[in-house]
């Protein structure tokens, strides 16, 4: 298996274990099973935790890394730019990503994805010239 | 598909050398409640987006303050700044928000605040 096949495999597998579950013996429910608050449930805007029962865990201090401001700094800009307001920002970073990548990436993770989904959404680029420009940059550490 | 327009600098424009909250100062009308009014918290459908906590719901509080006039978030979190209201903060008691706060700390309270479309007299 080639090296992309094996990324493409690894994504496949990894991606399946990050649903969302509802604890039934299907993930996904057939569509007359969606009641009204089912449907509540499933729209619910994920950033809107409070209430949620939840275990303790155990604090741990991280430093800011050169990549998290970088970001910080990039997000900035494009709000002096006027390409977005705060609350269009924490709708995309906290809500728009859906449950599984709120909870499961980085807080600064999600302010970099976002500041590329909303370039790519108001067309200031093309998803195809970010992906070239990844594939590029991602070339220099091969 | 064509491009669609942004005009990026509206907030600018407006907000420059005034400030924001401060430049939609005048533009919600009267307010609907004044400061020691008891209202509730409505449970509006939010499908795409809203700030108002869940937990919050069809709970009893009290206005504390009015402290500004902004679009709401629901509306804001596209950029669109048409439709400023006032916005309250308001005051619950724990007691009235968690079923199983202990009635040891029967005197906690929670103060948020709250844009005047989810708010109702009780």
């Amino acid at each position: 298996m080639t090296p992309e096949r094996k990324k493409a495999m690894q994504h496949i597998n990894i991606g399946c274990q990050l649903q969302p579950a509802l604890h039934m013996p299907q993930h996904a429910p057939f569509p007359d099973l969606i009641d009204n608050a089912h449907f509540r449930a499933y729209t619910r805007q994920v950033h809107d935790v409070g209430g949620e029962p939840d275990v303790p865990i155990e604090w741990e201090e991280k430093e800011e890394e050169v990549w998290e401001h970088n970001t910080f700094i990039t997000c900035e800009v494009l709000a002096w730019r006027g390409v977005w307001n705060a609350e269009e920002r924490r709708r995309r970073q906290n809500v728009d990503v859906g449950q599984t990548q709120y909870l499961g990436l980085s807080y600064y993770g999600r302010w970099l994805l976002t500041a590329a989904r909303i370039l790519v959404d108001k067309q200031y680029i093309t998803n195809s010239e970010l992906s070239d420009k990844m594939h590029e940059v991602k070339k220099r550490y091969e | 598909m064509s491009k669609i327009h942004y005009d990026r600098e509206h907030h600018v424009k407006k907000a420059t050398d005034v400030g924001d909250p401060q430049c939609f100062k005048g533009e919600a009308g009267p307010a609907k409640f004044k400061v020691g009014d008891r209202v509730r918290v409505r449970d509006l459908p939010s499908l795409f987006y809203s700030r108002t906590m869940v937990y919050a719901r069809g709970a009893e509080c009290t206005v504390a303050e009015l402290v500004y006039e902004s679009p709401p978030p629901e509306d804001e979190a596209w950029d669109n700044c048409d439709n400023p209201e006032w916005f309250y903060s308001v005051i619950f008691n724990q007691k009235d928000l968690w079923p199983e706060y202990p009635e040891a700390y029967a005197s906690d309270t929670l103060e948020t605040e709250l844009s005047e479309r989810w708010l109702e007299l009780v």
